[in-house]
């Protein structure tokens, strides 16, 4: 009893609870799983089909991504022999952790996570950053046309898109007066909503985390149409797995910040949740989830820009708004709305 | 550039129209989530009526064939050629020429057949004519060959774990495709 008592405790604690449960890979792989399914489900609704349907029939296939994980664990991964191996194979697992590798300094309630520091919002903000690199490296190793365009227009568009969201993410750190994403959130219990706060900033945070993950109508540098798979055209079997996974992954963690930071994170706690310390955590997840909803359904709706479409969007549209947003954060604080 | 307008060019649209835009194809999207009905027909448990003059799977009527040759003549896929019949009986070569050589007669690979329907079209006597079948389903790609006397036996006939449900495609103006059960 001892034993366990004391693998549950280290299990439960703040430093292994969170790289490994939630935010972390456990649940990050579940969302994978459900978003997926979801995604397909809903296209297919839209497009006024099933999805998928045969895998577990009476639950509308909901175990399809389950079938298709095992068949990409069985799938031979093939090398090409042209390609530069150590960067290939590396590629999709340093993608697929550095992807994750933010939710370390994201907070799961006022009490509970496993880094809590000043500048939270800064770190996760850089690591944000390292994947659009591993894609980069990834375009490149495959040793494939289509391969180095798409990495191509990953760099193009996270040039673009870096910047409008590094400025609108501090646009309310400058509303909030804080970079700790903890004391952002009793900002926000106190006075209201970051979304009602600065809408302008939850607008631009919101379309460039569609265009920073390849979510319609951005999916530029992974366009199946015209680059196969763009970057990962070369991969197969799980590798394939991992790089695709990484972009929901990707999505999956901005939509967690963005609730955070503009959704009221995890106020207000249903008190059947308060007693348990990483329960409040459950609603940053519903309401992260809730907006993965809301982006995959997007797909059904969008045809795709072209990259040049998505660049100028960046450039002329979103950073000027971002940069608008910092004022009306500043304009916030300033009447006093935030309590800064 | 005459005439090709550039969509959404340097100097763009109207950003408020494109925002109306946006929504207008986001509420298009959300009709189609909650209020229209799926199409999809679930065959292998539901099944559409075909129409008369479909074109499926061949049925040969070897006393009609006269051996012209032009159904494989004309098939474009080369899926139809002639045989001789099989336990031999003449044939090119051998030495002294039967006084009346056999007659060929066509056989199909419905690994090639594109069921466009020109051998049946231009067979003078009828010899050849559509069936309805056109889901069998086959292990080997040798086993698509069929060889006169096999494609004179007709068509496969497919058998269904679970009887389908018969469906019968209806066109309507507002809602496209709808499907009524039949009988
Ligand atoms: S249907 Fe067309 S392709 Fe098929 S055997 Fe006849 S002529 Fe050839
Ligand atoms: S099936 Fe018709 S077209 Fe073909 S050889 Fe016989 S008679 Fe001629």
């Amino acid at each position: 009893m001892g034993a366990l008592g004391w693998i549950l405790g280290l299990l439960l604690s703040p430093w292994v609870f969170v790289p490994l449960i939630y935010p972390g890979l456990v649940s990050a792989f579940a969302v994978l799983l459900f978003i997926i399914w979801f995604e397909r489900k809903l296209a297919a609704k839209v497009q006024r089909r099933f999805g998928p349907y045969y895998v577990l029939r009476h639950l509308g296939g909901a175990t399809q991504l389950v079938a298709d994980l095992i068949r990409y664990l069985f799938a031979e991964p093939i090398i090409p022999e042209e390609a530069d191996a150590l960067a290939f194979v590396m590629g999709p697992a340093l993608l697929f952790g550095l992807t994750l590798l933010p939710v370390v300094a994201i907070p799961v309630s006022g009490t509970f996570y496993a880094i809590r520091s000043d500048v939270s919002l800064l770190i996760v903000l850089a690591l944000l950053t390292l994947g659009a690199a591993m894609t980069l490296i990834i375009g490149w190793a495959g040793n494939n046309k289509f391969s180095l365009i798409g990495g191509l227009r990953e760099g193009f568009l996270s040039m673009a898109y870096e910047i409008p969201l590094f400025v609108a993410a501090l646009s309310m750190a400058a509303a909030y007066g804080t970079l700790d994403l903890v004391d952002m959130v009793e900002v926000q219990a106190e006075t209201a909503w970051g979304v009602a706060l600065n809408p302008l900033a939850a607008f631009v945070f919101l379309v460039i985390s569609f265009l920073a993950t390849s979510r319609f109508p951005f999916e530029i540098s992974e366009a199946e149409s015209e680059l196969v798979m763009g970057p990962f055209t070369e991969y197969s079997g799980i590798m394939y797995g991992l790089t695709m996974g990484a972009s929901y992954l990707k999505y999956y963690v901005l939509c967690l910040l963005f609730s955070i930071m503009f959704l009221g994170g995890w106020e207000p706690v249903p008190p059947q949740l308060a007693a348990v310390p990483f329960g409040p955590g459950v609603v940053v997840f519903a309401k992260a989830l809730a907006l993965m909803a809301l982006g995959v359904f997007l797909r059904a709706v969008y045809p795709r820009y072209r990259v040049d479409q998505a660049i100028r969007l960046a450039w002329h549209y979103l950073l000027p708004l971002s940069v608008a947003s910092v004022f009306v954060s500043m304009g916030a604080a300033w009447l006093g709305l935030t309590g800064a | 550039m005459g005439g090709v307008e550039e969509v959404g060019g340097r100097g763009g649209r109207n950003p408020v129209v494109s925002l109306w835009g946006h929504l207008k194809a986001v509420g298009t999207g959300l009709k189609y989530l909650i209020a229209v009905p799926r199409m999809t027909v679930k065959y292998p448990d539901e099944v559409i009526e075909l129409p008369d003059g479909y074109r499926g799977m061949l049925i040969y009527h070897q006393d009609l064939c006269i051996s012209c040759g032009l159904c494989a003549t004309i098939c474009p896929a080369n899926a139809i050629k002639m045989y001789l019949p099989s336990g031999g009986g003449g044939g090119e070569g051998g030495g002294e020429k039967p006084e009346t050589p056999p007659k060929r007669h066509p056989g199909i690979d419905y690994a090639r057949c594109i069921f466009c329907g020109f051998c049946v079209d231009i067979c003078p006597t009828g010899a050849l004519e559509h069936s309805k079948v056109h889901d069998a389903a086959y292990e080997r790609v040798e086993d698509m060959l069929y060889r006169p006397e096999e494609f004179a036996a007709g068509p496969p006939t497919v058998e269904f774990e679970r009887p389908p449900k018969r469906l019968r495609p209806v066109m309507d103006e507002r809602r496209g495709i709808s499907y009524e059960p039949v009988g």
